[in-house]
Parts: structure tokens; C-alpha cells; sequence
């Protein structure tokens, strides 16, 4: 019989001492910034929503999580298309995205005021979502992951690494400098249309993706360079990505993938923004697939799935 | 048949149980005296204990479920009515509403044998009468704040007025025009107080020693949240209590310029006393503070300095008794007033009987509860799926089964803090426990350092 001793998980404490004495912080247990200095509320969070018709007994909600400097705009082709698919989707705008308000300053947003803004979204639903992130809303995504343990499954879409974000960085740092200086600087970062979709997709329609961009959180993005790698992720989760993807490029996201113990599915032809594109629709029609499949094995889509 | 799992309750303990329990596989069934879920904060229930004013004395961050925080449009403190509304969003949310029986009481827990994993035989009463189940394993989830404590002085049976506890204090109109006393320095004690200064003739608050009270806001913030960022600093405890004390000399001075006892103790030695306009009504001349009773004599409370007073009505905010009605004594490890529990949950000889909730934190509790029922679905999980791990981890938890989580601190010695825990130890001890048995349920113990 082996038993750990002395030794726990990195991250725990085993010193016992005074009230409050320095120790190991262990996340996602021991959240003192979130207790100390708790995410400013907001007083409007931007929802929207697209449900079926016929609604399907027993499938959970979709909760979308757009990237860095869009908002809940950045599904309205995979919304409606999700909806007549038999699901209830919704799209949440981080706060100082679309039209979500900033109750403090946005270039000041470190990235658990995002992941606080997600968990109130999901409060809002009527039983837990699948989560489905892009880019640095997969960031977000990964970590309320962490948190919400009752999500039955998470899907990332060219989310951003939750380690080796380096990778990301040396990809703008190649084909568009100047965005990415933008974004960490806390200014609209108006990148090139070609840095963010695929070959086929017409520059000019990518072109006004970009330009309804708005700003985004210098800190977060700062932070999404080096964020804390998630612990223990108990969902189910698939990882997609565009073959062309140039801000998160396939071999990022095939690593993100492996850090989960999952195969990536990259798209051949798809950017960054696949979720737009017109030929992405059939990364959303395998990620309906799969999630029918997986919520199936798991025994999550029963007709009164409640608690487990 | 014999069916999984059973919680007895479904107030804010009950229904974490059952939502973490349910996630981690386990078959629930909740049962429920009254015919609506929230407990305590079921306020029309009979068996709930707050009053009309009641809300939070701990602010939202420390209070809400970690995984289903509190809506921002919330204020910082919620009123028992919200609080009762978020339970039942929690509920709904994560489907354990539609496994609560209402209107259903536990007559009896009887244990089917002497082994651990015996199970129990549960006398229940229903809406559609008696039944008897027999269930794999028990959670219980009862409450700690609903069996009156009540003391007794001499002549008191002879007091012309009238005596309650605060059990039965449900809103400031039973004080009005009434000469009151109010006995306890507990947060209800200081509540009830300060109602009696804005409807009462007159408000005697008597209390047996000096204590601290705590702001609500400090710097423009929950204190809570105040105290817990000077935590961090990691000074030494003594230097904290020292930067507590200096705050409040500095907010409202010396407390004896109130009349109030000095306190015969330091900062965070006793249950942690938040509120903000006692001092202000006793500055006020709205409340006396007077010291603990000596005896009732006709329509007089006389206290031990001397003092007496007349008095219409006597409120004995004296705190509750930790009380299983439906369980033999003999089922719980009973020791100086507590059951002994590892950390207040899981019972030394059975795997089939554990309790959530029992705990009285300088700090919110739903979150606390929260950690304490994943580490209980953790703990059931090992010894379903890994019984021999379960049985070693059980070892060195029998071990440290006197560890109280209280920080170090020395507790002034009430029943009061029979089951009080520092929550910052506390929830730190429920952390690495659970690293602990996450590792084992997930077979990573080769990647620590090991003993054969």
C-alpha cells in the first residue's frame, strides 16, 4: 500500500501557524484575491440568445465566450444555426465588450473578472451549460472549467494555450505587429483582415469583423502571455482550430489539446475567426456531433439529467 | 430495496450536499420538514430562525457557493429574502430541486449493523404517512441553529414580564412600546438591540464580558474583506490582533466611554461580532448596556453590578444546542458538547454517516459547506472505487481527528465555539484533504513521495 505523505500536491500547505500566515495558495480552493478584492459588479451583461423552436428534452444550454476585443457578436452565425439545430444557444460580452458595461477600467480588467462574468452568465441559465470559449474566451473558459465542475462538456475554439502562450505571441509578433501592440497596449487593435480568417473567406467581409473590433484589457491580454495553467478539468473537451490560423496557429491549439489528454481538430482552409466564416459552419455542425455523442456516453442528456 | 444516498435537509448544507454528491455519481434523495427548501432561510417556515431585518453578516465573496457565485445586481449584504432566492436558483440550477421530498420529517436513523458501510434504516414521516427505507448511507444536514439554548437565572419562573428566545423574535413589533432586555452579545443579540433602540421604550442589552465589534464597511468595503487582505500580509497573529484592536480604538475609542466592559480577551478570540450602530445607538442613550443577570424579582431584572430594572420583555439571544433528535446519542462520537467528526464531517468508525454544515466560521458559510461536501463525495468516492486507499487515507485521518482548524487561535471557552472554525485554516485543511484524495482517486501517488 503506497500512501503520499509529507509531500501533498504542489500548491497545498502543510504548515500549520498563525491566522493567515503565508502559505502555499492552492486554486481554485483558496481564492483570496476573489474574496479580498472581488470583481467590481456589473449592472449590464449583455446575453443573447437564439432557442429552438422545439426544444430537446434533456440537452444542456450553449454558453459562448467570445476572444479578446469582440463580444457576443462573434457568434451570431453559429447562434441561430445552433438554435435549429435543437439547442438553446447563448453568447455572453465580457464586460467592456459590445454591450456589456465596464463597471471599473477596462485596460485595468485582469482576466477573473472575465471568468467572474461567465459564472454570473451561467447563473442566469436554468441548468449548466457546455461551454464553449474562442481564443481568449477559451482561455476564460479553461479556467471557469476549473471552477464550475457541473459543466457537461467545454469545447475551445482556437483558444489561447493555458501555458506556452509564447507561441501566440511569435505569431503576431510575425504577421501583424502593430494589432497585437494595440492590444497590449489597451487600444483597438484593428488587425489585418488576413491576419484572422482563411483563404477563402473575401478580405473585405473579414475586413469589417476587424474593424467592429473594440478595445481589449491590456492586463489580460498581458496575462494571457503566461496565464496559470488550469489544475484539473473533470469535462469532456474538444478542441478545434482553423488549418490557417494565424494568431493561434494548429500547432498551439494541437498542444492545448494534449495538455488535456484530447486530440485537437483543426479545419483545413479556416482562420482565426472560423466561427464567421461561411465554410466554418461545418466545425459547428462536428461540434454539435460530438457533443451529442459525448453528453450520450456520459449519461448527461437523460430527460431529467439533473445533478450528475 | 436498499436505495443510495440520503440528505436530511434541504437548507443551504443539504442542498450543496446534494448537487456535489449527485455530481460525483451517487444516487440523492433529499428529505425536508418543511414544505420549501432553504432551512434557516425559509423564514415562513416553523423551523426557520431568522427575523424580519436578518441579512448577511458576511459579504457576498465569502458567502456565495464558489461555483455559483452571487448575481452582481446583489448588495454587498443580502437580505434573508434574497438569500432564500439565490438557494433556490442554486436548486434549480443544478437539478436537486426535483429530488427534495417536502413535508417529510426523520422520525429514527437506525444502523443496520456495526460495520462500517452497514447502512441505515430511516423512519420517515411523509405527506402520505409512515415509511421505513433502508439507505446505503446518510448525509445529515439538520442545521445547528434551531434548538433554543436557554439559561436559567433565580426567579425567573416568578418574572412578571414576558421571556422568549430569540428563536422566536421575528419582528421589531413585539418590542414596541415595551421595556426590553435583551441577554447575548451574538449577532442577533446586537440586532435585536438595535431594534429595540428604534421601537422600544426602553433597551437594556446585557452582556457577561467585553467584546470587539466589527464594522460592516471599512475603507468603503466589507470589512471581510478588509480583515482577510490584512491577513495576507502574513504578519504575526499577535501584530494582526494588534492592527485590529488600533482600528477600532482608532474608529470608536476606549469602549468603556459606553459603559461597555472592556473586552477581557484579543481580536478574533471569540465569534467575530459585526455590527455598526449598536456603539452608535448606545451613544444615542437608546440602548443601556448593563452586565449579565443575577435574578428576576416581580416585573425587576436585576443585574450583578446591582442595577434593576423594570421590564416588559426578556430576549434570550443565547445561541442553540446542537441537537440530533433522531439519532441515538450513541451513533455519534459525543465529546464535551460536539459530535468528534473529522473535520466537523466524516465519522470516525463509519463511512455510511457523515454531517455537512456543522460548523460556525468567522466568515460565510455556504462556501465553506461547499468544500466540505466535495471533500465528502471525494472521501465516498475512494472508498467506492479504491477501498484499501480509503482505508489508509482513513488512518491518518483517525490521527488528526482532534485538529479543530481554528488558526492558532485561543478561543475564549464557551459553548459557543464548540464548533467554530477560522476559516482561512479551515478552509485550507479541506483543501489539502482533498488534493490528498484526489490523488489517490486518480492513482497519481507514485508521483509523491511514498511509504510501503
Amino acid at each position: 500500500m503506497t500512501w503520499p505523505v509529507r509531500r501533498r500536491p504542489r500548491g497545498t500547505r502543510i504548515r500549520r501557524g498563525p491566522v493567515g500566515a503565508a502559505r502555499r495558495p492552492y486554486e481554485p480552493v483558496l481564492r483570496r484575491r476573489d474574496w479580498t478584492l472581488p470583481p467590481p459588479a456589473s449592472r449590464h451583461r449583455e446575453l443573447i440568445s437564439a432557442l429552438p423552436d422545439e426544444p430537446v428534452e434533456g440537452r444542456p444550454p450553449l454558453l459562448f465566450v467570445h476572444g479578446a476585443a469582440m463580444g457576443a457578436w462573434a457568434w451570431e452565425r453559429w447562434l441561430p444555426q445552433a438554435a435549429e439545430a435543437g439547442w438553446a444557444a447563448h453568447a455572453v460580452s465580457l464586460r467592456g465588450h459590445a454591450k456589456s458595461d465596464a463597471p471599473s477600467p477596462l485596460a485595468r480588467t485582469p482576466l477573473r473578472y472575465y471568468e467572474h462574468d461567465v459564472l454570473q452568465a451561467i447563473t442566469e441559465l436554468p441548468s449548466p451549460p457546455v461551454l464553449i470559449g474562442h481564443s481568449l474566451g477559451g482561455l476564460v473558459v479553461q479556467h471557469v472549467l476549473e471552477r464550475y465542475r457541473a459543466a457537461p462538456a467545454g469545447v475551445l475554439v482556437g483558444p489561447v494555450p493555458p501555458a506556452h502562450g509564447l507561441e501566440v505571441l511569435g505569431g503576431l509578433v510575425r504577421h501583424d505587429p502593430a494589432a497585437l501592440a494595440a492590444a497590449l497596449a489597451g487600444r483597438e487593435p484593428r488587425p489585418r483582415a488576413e491576419l484572422l480568417v482563411g483563404r477563402d473567406t473575401d478580405h473585405a467581409i473579414a475586413q469589417g469583423w476587424a474593424d467592429r473590433m473594440g478595445r481589449e484589457s491590456s492586463v489580460a491580454a498581458t496575462q494571457a502571455l503566461a496565464p496559470r495553467r488550469p489544475r484539473d478539468i473533470r469535462a469532456p473537451l474538444l478542441v478545434i482550430g482553423g488549418g490557417d490560423d494565424r494568431v493561434v496557429p494548429p500547432h498551439a491549439v494541437s498542444r492545448t489539446a494534449r495538455t488535456y489528454g484530447v486530440r485537437a481538430h483543426l479545419f483545413r482552409g479556416l482562420g482565426h475567426l472560423l466561427m464567421l466564416e461561411e465554410d466554418g459552419d461545418g466545425a459547428l455542425r462536428f461540434m454539435l456531433r460530438w457533443l451529442e455523442d459525448t453528453l450520450h456516453a456520459t449519461g448527461r442528456l437523460r430527460a431529467s439529467a439533473p445533478s450528475n | 430495496m436498499d436505495r443510495d444516498t440520503l440528505v436530511i435537509g434541504a437548507g443551504s448544507s443539504g442542498l450543496a450536499a446534494a448537487k456535489n454528491l449527485g455530481l460525483a455519481g451517487f444516487e440523492v434523495d433529499v428529505v425536508e420538514r418543511a414544505d420549501d427548501l432553504g432551512g434557516n432561510w425559509n423564514f415562513a417556515a416553523e423551523t426557520s430562525r431568522v427575523y424580519g431585518s436578518t441579512h448577511m453578516i458576511s459579504s457576498k465573496p465569502f458567502t456565495q457557493y464558489p461555483d455559483f457565485p452571487m448575481p452582481d445586481r446583489a448588495p454587498d449584504y443580502l437580505h434573508h429574502t434574497d438569500v432564500l432566492a439565490y438557494l433556490r436558483r442554486y436548486a434549480d440550477h443544478f437539478g436537486v430541486s426535483d429530488r427534495i421530498a417536502f413535508a417529510t420529517s426523520v422520525e429514527q436513523l437506525r444502523p443496520l449493523g456495526e460495520a462500517r458501510d452497514s447502512g441505515w434504516e430511516v423512519a420517515l414521516t411523509g405527506r402520505d404517512g409512515e415509511e421505513t427505507r433502508h439507505y446505503r448511507r446518510v448525509v445529515i444536514a439538520n442545521g445547528h441553529n434551531w434548538s433554543p439554548k436557554l439559561p436559567s437565572y433565580p426567579g425567573q419562573d416568578d418574572f412578571t414580564g414576558e421571556i422568549i428566545h430569540s428563536a422566536d423574535y421575528k419582528s421589531a413589533e413585539q418590542l414596541a412600546g415595551k421595556r426590553v432586555v435583551v441577554v447575548g452579545a451574538g449577532n442577533t443579540g446586537c440586532d435585536i438591540a438595535v431594534e429595540g433602540a428604534l421601537r422600544a421604550d426602553a433597551t437594556y442589552h446585557s452582556t457577561r464580558r467585553g467584546y470587539w465589534y466589527a464594522p460592516k464597511y471599512a475603507l468603503g468595503r466589507p470589512a471581510d474583506q478588509v480583515s482577510d487582505l490584512i491577513f495576507t500580509l502574513g504578519l504575526p497573529l499577535r501584530a494582526t490582533q494588534w492592527l485590529f484592536e488600533q482600528t477600532a480604538k482608532l474608529v470608536v475609542g476606549r469602549y468603556e466611554r459606553f459603559g461597555l466592559p472592556t473586552p477581557d480577551h484579543h481580536f478574533l478570540e471569540t465569534h467575530p461580532i459585526v455590527n455598526q450602530t449598536l456603539l452608535y445607538h448606545i451613544g444615542h442613550g437608546e440602548i443601556a448596556p448593563v452586565p449579565d443577570i443575577a435574578r428576576f424579582d416581580g416585573e425587576v431584572v436585576e443585574f450583578t453590578d446591582g442595577t434593576r430594572v423594570a421590564a416588559d420583555l426578556v430576549v434570550f439571544a443565547t445561541g442553540y444546542l446542537i441537537r440530533f433528535p433522531f439519532l441515538d446519542d450513541d451513533a455519534l462520537p459525543w465529546q464535551d458538547g460536539r459530535p468528534q467528526l473529522y473535520r466537523n464531517i466524516l465519522h470516525p468508525h463509519r463511512d455510511d454517516l457523515a454531517v455537512i454544515g456543522l460548523i460556525q466560521p468567522d466568515s460565510g458559510q455556504f462556501c465553506l459547506v461547499h468544500w466540505q461536501t466535495v471533500l465528502l463525495a471525494r472521501y465516498l468516492q475512494l472508498v467506492r472505487d479504491n477501498p484499501a486507499a480509503a482505508a489508509v487515507w482513513r488512518q491518518r485521518a483517525a490521527d488528526r481527528l482532534d485538529e479543530r482548524s481554528q488558526g492558532g487561535l485561543a478561543l475564549i471557552d464557551s459553548t459557543r465555539h464548540l464548533i467554530e472554525v477560522e476559516h482561512l485554516d479551515y478552509i485550507q485543511d479541506l483543501a489539502a484533504d482533498i488534493a490528498a484524495l484526489d490523488a489517490l482517486l486518480h492513482d497519481e501517488a507514485t508521483r509523491h513521495e511514498v511509504v510501503a
